[in-house]
């Protein structure tokens, strides 16, 4: 009567290990761009990785019933009555704590505060939404509506408002994602990492994600991450107060 | 049928009084939205009235006798019926059409998401249908189970001959159709186009279809609330001697559950939208722009739309667990470990909200706090999964319809459980949050955990509520359709999230067509299931070979009396010696019938016979 044991732990380590294997060759994230990425993404295939035994445990359990515990034709008779088990309960229980609190942890609190960082920047650009556009402005007070241009390697900080209703400015390609509330600034801090733009990958946008109404679909703007020095030429082209 | 002519009539009276009244005292336009609230609330009492909800109370505080309502034939359910087994058909039927009417709008943006750029539907229409389709389906997802199984089974399985409070119990379902007529209204007056969350300040802003949504809601929390109490006060005061608490039926516990969470916390959706109304109407500015408080409507929503997920959920966690014993053969494993699991979901889930909110720009040492509680949820939901998996454990599964819809339900409910932690960890919430990850993962949890649940209720029940059976081999075949199409749905979603693509639009970049339209095709084919489902139960209700009492030779009350039951359930008083899952425990009894009269009992057991 034990027998299922073995079987479903075999079943068991068998679909871990091929989870794990897929979970490791492969990625369904996109390309990084930014700092931020790096942290989130890694805090994305951990949690994968912990995923997996745990989604291959019921899936055992549930091919091997499948197969062997199902009941053929007319000989239909009870199971063992088998009402629970302390030792069962328990463990369980430990185990989930033990992944909550080890979840809770790393990724969690580790990849919270790796993901803000230090509240330090080199340069602040603010980023003002409103149906359906964005407008950024520059340090040098220069402004722009069709484009976001970022230096590579510089700890920006975006400061955030809206005019009208909530957006979010969402750049896939950093990962980063932060609401736009009306009577209110609010803050992030990116670190691009590679230069490009939207030809290269069309992540690099802005990509409104709150929903603001009927333009809401379409309320992106193009990212290029450019050299620090060519970002300084490109702003100071710009000119003051545009 | 006469009292569902008279209500219509009443209601349109009653609304075009309302507005005609506003307009003369106040003057202004009849589609004003104040000259519509006032249409609105005329127009529930002139329905009510009409339908005869209030001349049933009124009859009662009068000291008159009560009109009783007829025992048999098909139009009683086009009645104010305060007979708890009429009311859940009426729930029951009244929420599968709500759930086909939301299908056709799913159907309709997959039609237009098939391909990039601009289909069939222009921006602001999908965004109305995504509103509209989510709200209704929410809608099914809170109340489908409770009102239609909550209210046919909880009585009978707790050995009652109704519901505590019949007349309350049929007031709080005629609530529920002017609630869809509004909201289906809706488009009439501009339909609205803020999502079924209608944040502030756009819901302050857009058209005035969003009054009638408001309208509604409130209206429909109402009937939530009052549902909620019944079947907290059935299951406390009317439990058959002997059902100890430990021997509660676990449908009935997780019906408990869900209806205590409905209580405590519906309250705060309709405050939401009240205050949301009164800056359109009365000159507020709760939520204006220039006030700083942009974030309080998403703090009151989500302190009830949160626990609302587990509100649709779990329900149907009681009715996998209810069934999986029946066709395992097994005792419910860790019965208590299960009950424990579902109450302190209840606890946790009202301390949670804020996980919706990580990147709203909220204090930043709130996001610590809300993730903890967040991910301290897997613990008491994994003690169901135990539950559900320690049954089936060497059982004898009996793979019939509900068992093959349970294996869905766990497949697709794990799934969604496990993303779930993706969005409750902050850092990949930051990326994740309002794409199609988050689509992907709301439709496995609430899809997968209400609506299949739905499903499998709808099989397991079926020839308790019509004594016939459904048609055995089309069930199949519908199971493994849904199970399978709904995956292949949804599954590519995730990838289209996490590669960029956000949600709530009818238009979205090139790069993303591929996987959008195998899920646009696949979504259609799940559609057609409904077909297959809708066809098998409406012939079987009337062709269908009769399926005497116990089909599944379960062990609950409502299965120890015809089918379907008498008009008071039971011609004896049962009491309850047993446990009610203690399948293939030598000689356990679960009840025992004491007959008027007669001092002998009459005995059952839940082996095969
Ligand atoms: C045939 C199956 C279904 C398909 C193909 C489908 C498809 C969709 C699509 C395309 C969206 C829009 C997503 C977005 O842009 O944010 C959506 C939203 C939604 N769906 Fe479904 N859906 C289905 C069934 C259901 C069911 C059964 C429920 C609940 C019981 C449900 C609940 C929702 C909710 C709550 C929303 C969010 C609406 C909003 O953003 O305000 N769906 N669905
Ligand atoms: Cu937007
Ligand atoms: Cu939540």
């Amino acid at each position: 009567m034990k027998k299922s044991w073995i079987p479903v732990f075999l079943l068991w380590l068998l679909f871990t290990v091929l989870g794990l294997l897929l979970v490791m060759n492969t990625t369904v994230l996109p390309a990084q761009y930014s700092e931020e990425a790096e942290v989130i993404d890694e805090a994305y295939e951990l949690l994968e990785a912990l995923a997996v035994p745990v989604m291959a445990l019921i899936f055992a359990i549930m091919v091997w019933g499948a197969i062997s515990w199902r009941s053929r034709g007319a000989d239909r008779e009870d199971g063992p009555p088998q009402r629970g088990s302390r030792l069962i309960v328990g463990l369980w229980l430990v185990v989930t704590i033990s992944l909550a609190i080890g979840i809770v942890i790393n990724p969690g609190f580790v990849g919270l505060a790796a993901v803000r960082g230090e509240p330090v920047s080199d340069y602040v650009v603010e980023i003002e939404a409103a149906q359906f556009f964005w407008q950024v402005t520059y340090p040098n007070g220069a402004t722009a509506l069709d484009e976001l241009v970022v230096p590579v390697e510089k700890r920006v900080r975006y400061d955030v408002h809206s005019t009208d209703v909530l957006h979010s400015f969402w750049i896939p390609a950093f990962r980063t994602k932060i609401d736009a509330v009306p009577g209110l600034t609010t803050r992030v801090y990116i670190t691009a990492t590679h230069t490009g733009g939207i030809d290269d990958d069309v992540n690099l946008r802005i990509q409104c994600a709150e929903l603001c109404g009927a333009g809401h679909a379409q309320m992106s703007l193009p990212v290029r991450v450019v050299d620090d020095a060519e970002w300084l030429d490109y702003i100071d082209g710009l000119g003051t107060g545009g | 049928m006469k009292y569902i002519f008279r209500a219509s009539v009443l209601a349109f009276v009653g609304y075009v009084a309302g507005i005609w009244l506003t307009v003369t005292i106040r003057g202004g336009s009849p589609t004003d939205e104040v000259a519509v609230i006032f249409g609105f609330i005329l127009g529930l009492i002139g329905w009510l009235s009409g339908i005869g909800g209030l001349e049933a109370f009124g009859r009662q505080w009068m000291g008159k006798k009560p009109k009783t309502s007829p025992e048999k034939g098909w139009t009683r359910y086009f009645e104010f019926s305060i007979d708890h087994k009429v009311i859940g058909i009426q729930y029951g039927v009244t929420f599968i059409t709500v759930l086909l009417i939301g299908g056709i709008g799913a159907m309709l943006m997959r039609i237009e998401l098939a391909s990039a750029g601009q289909g069939i539907l222009d921006l602001d229409d999908f965004n109305k249908v995504v509103s509209m389709h989510g709200i209704l389906m929410v809608a099914v997802a809170v109340a489908g189970i409770l009102g239609a199984f909550g209210n046919y089974i909880i009585p009978i399985q707790v050995g009652a001959s109704d519901m505590a409070f019949p007349r309350l119990n049929a007031l709080a379902f005629w609530l529920v159709p002017p609630v869809a007529i509004a909201l289906l209204g809706a488009p009439f007056l501009g339909a609205f186009n803020a999502g079924w969350t209608s944040y502030a300040p756009l819901s302050v802003t857009n058209e005035s279809g969003q009054i009638l949504f408001n309208l509604a809601i409130i209206t429909f929390g109402l009937s939530s609330i009052l549902g909620g109490i019944n079947v907290l006060v059935t299951i406390i005061t009317m439990r058959a001697p002997g059902m100890t608490w430990g021997r509660l039926p676990i449908f009935s516990w997780a019906c408990f559950a869900a209806s205590l969470l409905s209580f405590c916390v519906t309250q705060f959706f309709a405050a939401s939208l009240i205050l949301v109304t009164m800056d359109r109407v009365a000159g507020t500015s709760f939520f204006g722009p220039d006030v700083g408080t942009g974030l309080l409507f998403e703090h009151i929503f989500w302190f009830y739309s949160h626990p609302a997920v587990y509100i649709m959920v779990l329900p149907g966690f009681g009715v996998i667990l209810e069934l999986v014993p029946t066709f395992a053969r097994k005792p419910l494993f860790a019965y208590k470990a299960a009950v424990v699991g579902m109450l302190s979901i209840v606890g946790l889930s009202v301390v949670v909200w804020a996980h919706h909110m990580f990147t709203s720009g909220m204090a930043d040492f709130l996001h610590g706090p809300f993730m903890i509680l967040t991910e301290a949820i897997s613990v008491p939901t994994g003690l169901v999964f135990l539950s559900m998996i320690g049954t089936l454990w060497m059982g004898r599964l009996w793979f019939r319809t509900p068992l093959l819809l349970a294996f869905g339900w766990l497949f697709n409910f794990l799934i969604g459980g496990i993303t779930g932690i993706f969005l409750a960890d902050v850092a990949t919430d930051i990326h994740l949050h309002d794409t199609y990850y988050v689509v992907a993962h709301f439709h496995y949890t609430i899809v997968g955990g209400s609506i299949f649940g739905l499903l499998a209720a709808l099989f397991y029940w079926f020839p308790k509520f019509t004594g016939r059976m459904y048609n055995e081999r089309l069930g199949q075949i519908f199971a493994v359709w849904v199970t399978v199409m709904f995956n292949f749905t949804f599954i590519p979603l995730f990838w289209v999230g996490i590669n960029g693509m956000n949600r709530r639009i009818g238009d979205y970049p090139e790069a993303f067509q591929g996987a959008n339209r195998f899920a646009s095709i696949s979504a259609l084919i799940l559609g057609a299931s409904f077909l297959l489902l809708i066809g098998n139960l409406l012939y079987s209700a009337i062709k269908g070979p009769k399926a005497g009492p116990n089909p599944w030779n379960s062990r609950t009350l409502e299965w120890q009396v015809s089918s379907p039951p008498p008009q008071h359930n039971f011609t004896s008083q049962p009491r309850i010696v047993g446990h009610p899952y203690d399948y293939g425990v030598e000689g356990s009894l679960y009840a025992v019938f004491d007959e008027a009269g007669a001092g002998e009992s009459a005995e059952l057991e839940g082996s095969p016979a």
